[in-house]
């Protein structure tokens, strides 16, 4: 395959990006590439715009109950801080005081047999729910981190140092390393960041990681990027060390 | 309906500026206009009623709790992109799919949206979607609203991996023109 023809099939995968079917390594190696190649950003910046606008078709009717329900439950979860009065309910039949009552009645008895039974029952749900809702959360929650990630680093603000295998990206207080074809690790073998603190004189342990099967990684370095003076990169042994071990695959000042 | 969807899609960003203050009356309005599209996306994606309503719920206080997630451009396309990543999530978490088949997705738009499809409504979607011939319109229909990867796609229709992904620039780019068109008019 000559340039112009991998080119051609990275044009394809920038589109598929945009409409947001890729796997999650695939994504991270089309983002790398979007953060150095022009036409392809460009590419991406006008179709992904396109590929959001196919979420407008999706409206379905929804039922009058169902509908209502929804909103009442959601009204009732943000009434706490919602600061504006809503208009109150308009219309609606007018019932005599002595059919209350009697409604009050026949609602208190059949509820008093029904909620022994309910009660149980509704416990389970709860419990339940609440496990899902927890796993749910957690999900949301490393999702967010990711695209926070994938954000980071697709930034046209963000400061990229190249490095051998890759790039040193740094936005913000965040700092990862963005690396590709990198060697195939010895066995019992990881891959070690380091950092150097400003006015520091030694370097500081960092994140140990394995790059997949193509030697592809994108690694966030648990550490303030202001305060840093430089990274590195380090064989080591699986567990990681306290201090380098091997000759640095690369340091790279951060200016 | 075409006529009620293009008040609606107009009134979403002007909306979530009185939101911001936090206006509970803009937002129910909000939610009036808005409900049906992330419940159908959520329908679509989960195929569970009660999960799709309960991501109704979890999307509109989001919007809600963070308003600021939403910056400029079309609403609409924002909140669907956010439904289909929530949609997304749900697959994850509940283990309802093969973590390999389920796509990721950048950082949701509001800083990558477009100005010019800020008018842009479900008809005119609908209409520019119609001119693409269903073999590029299939595969991004089933990208964006299957919760499934490119690989999944040519899996399940049986077509090279490189023609979906070909067909699926090919139909955006279209796609792009047809709005484009659209929205000068």
């Amino acid at each position: 395959m000559n340039g112009a023809t991998e080119h051609e099939g990275m044009l394809d995968l920038v589109a598929v990006a945009a409409l947001g079917a890729l796997p999650a390594a695939d994504l991270r190696f089309v983002t790398l590439h979007l953060a150095a190649c022009a036409e392809c950003r460009a590419e991406y910046d006008a179709l992904r715009p396109a590929a959001d606008a196919v979420g407008l078709i999706a409206e379905e009717p929804v039922d009058t109950l169902r509908s209502a329900r929804m909103k009442k439950r959601l009204l009732a979860a943000i009434a706490p801080t919602a600061n504006a009065r809503r208009a109150p309910a308009s219309g609606g039949l007018i019932w005599s005081s002595s059919l209350v009552a009697a409604a009050a009645v026949v609602f208190a008895l059949v509820s008093t047999v029904q909620d022994i039974r309910l009660r149980s029952d509704l416990a389970n749900a709860q419990r339940a729910t609440s496990q899902l809702q927890t796993r749910v959360a957690e999900t949301q929650r490393t999702n967010e981190n990711e695209r926070d990630m994938l954000a980071d680093l697709f930034a046209a603000k963000a400061k990229r140092y190249t490095v051998a295998d890759g790039e040193v990206v740094a936005r913000g207080s965040h700092v990862y390393f963005a690396l590709r074809a990198l060697p195939a690790l010895p066995k019992g073998k990881v891959y070690q960041a380091w950092t150097l603190a400003k006015g520091a004189k030694t370097v500081a342990p960092s994140v140990t990681f394995t790059p997949n099967a193509s030697g592809s990684a994108v690694v966030q370095l648990p550490a303030d990027a202001a305060a840093l003076a430089a990274v590195a990169l380090t064989v080591e042994p699986e567990g990681g060390s306290k201090a380098p071990t091997s000759k640095p695959t690369f340091i790279q000042p951060l200016s | 309906m075409g006529r009620e969807a293009r008040v609606v899609m107009e009134d979403g960003a002007r909306l979530m500026e009185r939101v911001r203050a936090g206006d509970g009356t803009a937002f129910e309005r909000l939610y009036d206009s808005y409900h049906r599209l992330v419940f159908g996306i959520a329908l679509r994606m989960l195929g569970d009623a009660t999960m799709a309503e309960d991501l109704t719920q979890n999307v509109f206080l989001k919007v809600w709790s963070s308003p600021d997630a939403f910056r400029d451009g079309n609403f609409g396309a924002w909140i669907a992109r956010v439904a289909r990543n929530r949609s997304l999530d749900v697959l994850r978490s509940r283990s309802l799919r093969d973590e390999s088949e389920i796509p990721a997705d950048l950082a949701e738009p509001g800083t990558l949206d477009d100005a010019v499809f800020t008018r842009l409504d479900s008809q005119r979607v609908r209409s520019a979607l119609a001119t693409l011939p269903d073999e590029q319109r299939s595969p991004i229909e089933m990208g964006f609203f299957g919760g499934i990867t490119h690989d999944e796609i040519a899996k399940r229709t049986g077509i090279p991996l490189g023609t979906i992904k070909t067909r699926i620039r090919t139909g955006l780019r279209k796609l792009r023109v047809e709005l484009d068109g659209a929205v000068s008019r």
